[in-house]
């Protein structure tokens, strides 16, 4: 149904007023939405909805200080809304004797209403009023907001140190307010007031080529410096996903080794005794019986053990196909010594080597053996066994390691991100939350202060 | 279902009630605000021009709240130290009389809600529990009429400066207590997202299409 | 993303290690020598690892 008679007003449109302190030209853009409004010619803040622009206060800047990174009367398209900036302020803090500034923009739909962007050195937030209240925790140290945890990251009184444009509340250079921030990144739930008076919104992070897309501004975002508050980690979930993945993988190891170890053959086909007389004369090689290694292509482990006492056996080996005249050729040292000095007795050596062969094709072999050692030195036993297809573990303890070392670099890079995060909170550490974070923090903190005096 | 109509007995115009709840109107041409009576409707007062207020609502705006669909029938505008803010009058589909806010284009639809306890005067942080929900005070508004527009369910105009009492929950819920009518009156409701009203017939701005 | 590498870097890993136990490889190097005669067997004193290095003719004139 619609109404008769005439219209209530006219459609709203953008006004052009005069400042009542300098006459310079001041554009309205939203349609009395606006409480204050501010002159950037003489900086005067006026009342917005006075017909007569009543001055509510003078306060000083230089001409073109501050300049806004979004122009006021830029459009926007937010979360698929289109947004007009019509205002802009810088608000700052004392940390330790060090002031900190950041700056916001009023963002304005007149059907979808307001929202607003916080800028600290090139990070950016999506800001928008909390219409439920969050649950804060006992201490305040944490709150819950829809089934989410929010971490307290800082606490401290920001004053308006500069203001320009249009604002839907009354603002005054010098006015100050005490804000608390709570993160859960990327988000971040900021409470503005007294404990009682608290007007609550949450921050979304935004990147600053995310602004200068909605916006069409030209240019570049100017860069972020280090870590904010609510930024996302890069690594985050994935390092969970990862070490599951691990936990995985390290499963089907175990599984292939299981697997590999019960299916291999591990069958003895050769072991012989020999005696070799050091007492030098004439050639020291001979070859071995023919023997047979079946089955696939696979290794051969050859165990030399001999009966050395405080001295040494080389031998020369030949593993040789008798049939395509293929062979491996290596040689072994088996030495053992030991005695007894101011420390206690000591060994050096081993009676007994082993070597794996890869990768020989079944076939027909025999060995030929060459061994060499001391002259003169009597005769020394040994023992040659050749093992065919053994399983060796050298391979899944590479394979774990290589597992493990992306694993631990992620995580190694994820808990910096999350230091370089907590360096710049009231805390300089993370919370105390039970994550693996600040267990680690809290080993490193002890480390460090088991040094102090108590 | 035939609406009753009448003539405005300041200028004759004719005047139709959407809405058979409605004590007050305001008459569109003259301004005059009339107040009806068993037999007829009786000026009372006369609106002047109302304030640069720029809602996106207007008289007419349709929407629909849960199930329900609303028209809107009337205004009061409210101004405090902080801008102004309206309240919507809303005629129900099944009839029922409802509220919508709309402050700085945040937007709540509240019903009146009787038969409550309510305390003679409320401080800041004070917790409430009306129908199994929790409300916590978060905003005292000392605050004056400053215009009314339409269909209202009781006599409005002129007052001097009122209280107002805003809650807010751990959840949507939202309440206001009206401490400018004694028994001071409470109003239960959500705040709720402009895209759920499903508003057709709102006003529109120069630049905005 | 760093999932999904880290997946297919895994099974690569995994893949890796069964064809190694499977074709038993092994860590150390080892030297092959083609073509070692017969009569390596009748008089093993005529072998020599050279046989593995020299594919060319060494003999002299």
């Amino acid at each position: 149904m619609s109404t008769s008679g005439p219209a209530s007003a006219g459609m709203p449109h953008v006004k052009s007023l005069n400042c009542p302190g300098c006459g310079a030209s001041l554009t309205v853009r939203s349609f009395g939405n606006a409480v204050t409004i501010i002159c950037n010619s003489c900086h005067s803040i006026l009342d917005a909805q006075d017909p007569k622009l009543k001055i509510l206060q003078t306060f000083k800047a230089k001409a073109n200080e501050d300049p806004p990174l979004i122009p006021l009367g830029s459009r926007g398209t937010i979360r698929g809304v289109a947004y007009e900036a019509i205002g802009f302020q810088r608000r700052t803090i004392q940390v330790e004797g060090i002031s900190y500034s950041w700056h916001e923009y009023v963002l304005f739909n007149p059907i979808k209403g307001f929202r607003y962007l916080t800028e600290y050195d090139g990070h950016w937030n999506d800001v928008s009023i909390l219409r439920s209240l969050p649950d804060l925790s006992p201490g305040e140290g944490s709150l819950k907001y829809l089934g989410e945890t929010y971490n307290h990251f800082q606490t401290a009184n920001a004053a308006t140190s500069f203001v320009l444009g249009e604002f839907p509340w009354q603002v005054r250079v010098g006015e100050t307010v005490q804000v608390s921030d709570y993160v859960s990144p990327p988000r971040v739930i900021s409470g503005e007031g007294t404990r009682k008076e608290a007007t609550w919104s949450m921050g979304e992070y935004m990147a600053g080529r995310e602004v200068w897309k909605a916006f069409n501004l030209g240019g570049q975002p100017p860069a972020a410096i280090g870590v904010y508050e609510n930024q996302p980690s890069p690594l985050g979930a994935n390092v969970k996903g990862v070490w599951t993945l691990l936990g995985v993988f390290l499963a089907a190891l175990l599984a292939m080794a299981v697997g590999f170890y019960s299916v291999a053959r591990d069958e003895e086909v050769f072991d012989q005794t020999y005696m070799f007389d050091t007492t030098p004369k004439g050639e020291a090689s001979f070859v071995t019986d023919t023997f047979q290694l079946k089955g696939r292509t696979s290794d051969v482990e050859l165990t030399t053990s001999a009966q050395v006492d405080n001295n040494w056996i080389y031998i020369n080996y030949a593993l040789i196909n008798q049939d395509t005249g293929h062979a491996y050729d290596f040689g072994r040292e088996v030495s053992y010594y030991h005695g007894y000095d101011s420390d206690g007795s000591w060994t050096e050596g081993s009676r007994e080597n082993r070597v794996v062969v890869p990768s020989v094709p079944p076939g027909n072999y025999y060995l030929r053996i060459e061994p060499e050692s001391d002259p003169h030195r009597g005769t020394i036993t040994y023992t040659v066994t050749l093992k065919r297809d053994v399983p060796q573990a050298s391979f899944f303890g590479i394979a774990i390691l290589a597992l493990l070392l992306p694993a631990g670099i992620l995580t190694w890079r994820s808990l910096n991100f999350e230091h370089l995060r907590w360096a710049e909170s009231d805390y300089g550490k993370a919370p105390d939350d039970g994550s693996l974070l600040s267990s680690v923090e809290n080993i490193a903190g002890s480390f460090k202060s088991s040094g102090d005096k108590e | 279902m035939t609406q009753p109509t009448a003539n405005c007995p300041n200028c004759g115009a004719k005047i139709t009630f959407r809405w058979s709840g409605s004590v007050q109107t305001v008459c569109e041409y003259c301004k005059s605000v009339l107040v009806r009576t068993d037999l007829d409707l009786q000026k009372v007062g006369q609106v002047a021009d109302l304030p640069p207020n720029s809602s996106p609502v207007q008289i007419g705006t349709e929407g629909i709240y849960g199930r329900r669909a609303f028209v809107v029938i009337g205004r009061i505008i409210y101004e405090y130290d902080q801008g102004n803010w309206n309240e919507w009058h809303l005629v129900m589909n099944d009839g029922a009389s409802g509220w919508l806010s709309d402050a700085q284009l945040e937007y709540a639809i509240t019903f009146s809600a009787p038969g409550q306890t309510l305390p003679g005067e409320c401080k800041l942080g004070q917790e409430f529990r009306w129908n199994n929900q929790a409300y916590t005070v978060t905003t005292i508004t000392k605050a004056h009429y400053c215009g009314v527009e339409g269909e209202l369910p009781f006599q409005y105009w002129d007052k001097s400066d009122l209280l107002f009492v805003d809650l807010m929950s751990h959840t949507n819920k939202f309440a206001t207590i009206d401490y400018g009518e004694d028994p001071p009156i409470l109003y239960l409701g959500e705040a709720v997202e402009f895209e759920n009203l499903k508003l057709k017939n709102l006003r529109s701005f120069e630049g905005w299409s | 993303m760093i999932r999904r590498l880290f997946l297919f870097y895994g099974l690569a890993v995994l893949a890796a290690v069964s064809f190694a136990e499977y074709r038993g490889w092994s860590l150390n190097r080892m030297d092959e020598v083609p073509n070692v005669p017969r009569s390596v067997r009748d008089n093993p004193g005529s072998y020599r690892s050279v046989y593995g290095f020299y594919h060319h003719y060494t003999g002299g004139k």
